[in-house]
């Protein structure tokens, strides 16, 4: 949060309301999503609840007293889950998980990862993907479970991993 | 996500993975009730300080004997997860051996395949055959270039060439002019007196070029 650098636009007034003209509102929309997905990245925010969205700094800049309407919120959040940042995690649309990297991405990294310390062909749980010691240098390394495991299976999709589940251990072995 | 394994044609995880993963599993619980018993013992030595300067000693006391116990309990841990760690060693080495015993299993099947194609009678005959057929070969390049030279001809053919480039050489000299064939040169007389060293040079000059036409 503190090297966060805001972009202009976000100490300028009217990029908090949205603007009638539709191409400046496309623009206005553009530079929004960027906002959000770098914040996101940032602050390693994987998860945004639209009621608690409004009282995020990044839809409320204190210093110049303005705010994004949460109808406006809306909107962006709308924009990013078409553009594919955005998935929310039900049909009601409460909830949704901000992908500032899809997961197949994350998939490519953690992949990469296990390649570069020779893990192909064995076991790692969870835990010690996103938690574990080996991985705190990685980008990945504090990565919201339910985004790890859409990028895990992904990676399964493509063949190289294959998620493991029983009982309470949860794991991949990659291939 | 059962179902998911059960699309596959065929799971590549084996018995010995799923141990590796509880194994593992174990490891990380491990390791997240160390780092909380860590966390408790910062807090609890916080406190005891805390109350040791409020004057509660006993509580402090209390305190400290917990912490002690963590601590004994966080020392035990340690070689349980030492233990689990090379469990998982062990089980991975062990399977990385097996892959090499299979490995050799399959080699040495090779090697034998390819051993039981080649006999030594096989080799035998096929270098024999070789031999025949490299024979064979000569014998017709002998009849298409017609005639076997044998080492005797290749003798005269050396006598013959010698013969030709002797001839050759003798053409290439002038014949060496005799008196008998010129009788009508006259040999000049040795002078008797001794001639100027620059006009007898002259003269032998025009000797050598009337004896050469």
């Amino acid at each position: 949060m503190t090297d966060f650098e805001w972009p202009w636009q976000y100490n300028f007034p009217p990029f908090f309301t949205l603007q009638p003209n539709s191409d400046v509102r496309k623009i206005q929309l553009d530079a929004w999503c960027a906002l959000v997905l770098s914040w996101g990245k940032s602050n390693n925010v994987s998860q945004i609840d639209v009621t608690e969205a409004s009282s995020l700094p990044v839809f409320r800049n204190s210093a110049i007293s303005r705010a994004l309407p949460a109808d406006a919120i809306a909107v962006v959040l709308e924009e990013l889950a078409k553009r594919g940042n955005l998935e929310w995690t039900d049909k009601s649309k409460r909830r949704g998980y901000l992908f500032w990297r899809s997961p197949t991405e994350w998939g490519q990294q953690i992949y990469t990862w296990a390649q570069s310390t020779s893990r192909i062909n064995t076991v790692s749980t969870l835990y010690e993907i996103n938690q574990g010691d080996e991985t705190a240098s990685e980008e990945f390394h504090g990565l919201d479970i339910d985004v790890l495991m859409k990028a895990l299976k992904a990676l399964e999709a493509s063949g190289k991993v294959e998620i493991m589940d029983f009982g309470d251990n949860q794991g991949v072995k990659f291939l | 996500m059962g179902s998911l394994f059960s699309k596959k044609p065929q799971s590549k995880v084996t018995e010995q993975d799923k141990a590796v993963l509880q194994l593992k599993s174990t490891r990380d619980k491990i390791r997240q009730y160390q780092k909380r018993s860590e966390a408790t013992l910062e807090k609890d030595r916080q406190l005891a300080k805390q109350l040791l300067q409020n004057g509660k000693k006993d509580r402090a006391k209390l305190l400290l004997r917990k912490k002690r116990f963590i601590e004994e309990q966080l020392t035990k841990t340690d070689g349980t997860l030492e233990n689990i760690e090379k469990m998982i060693q062990d089980i991975e080495f062990a399977q990385i051996e097996m892959k090499v015993v299979d490995s050799l299993k399959v080699g040495n099947e090779a090697l034998k395949q390819i051993n039981e194609m080649l006999s030594i009678e096989d080799v035998e005959r096929i270098l024999d055959e070789t031999q025949e057929a490299a024979e064979k070969q000569r014998e017709i390049d002998a009849l298409l270039s017609g005639g076997i030279l044998t080492d005797e001809d290749e003798s005269a053919v050396e006598e013959e060439l010698d013969a030709l480039i002797a001839a050759a050489v003798e053409k290439q000299l002038p014949e060496a002019p005799s008196a008998a064939e010129n009788p009508e040169v006259e040999l000049p007389d040795v002078p008797e007196t001794l001639p100027e060293p620059a006009k007898e040079k002259v003269k032998t000059k025009e000797r050598v070029a009337m004896a050469a036409s």
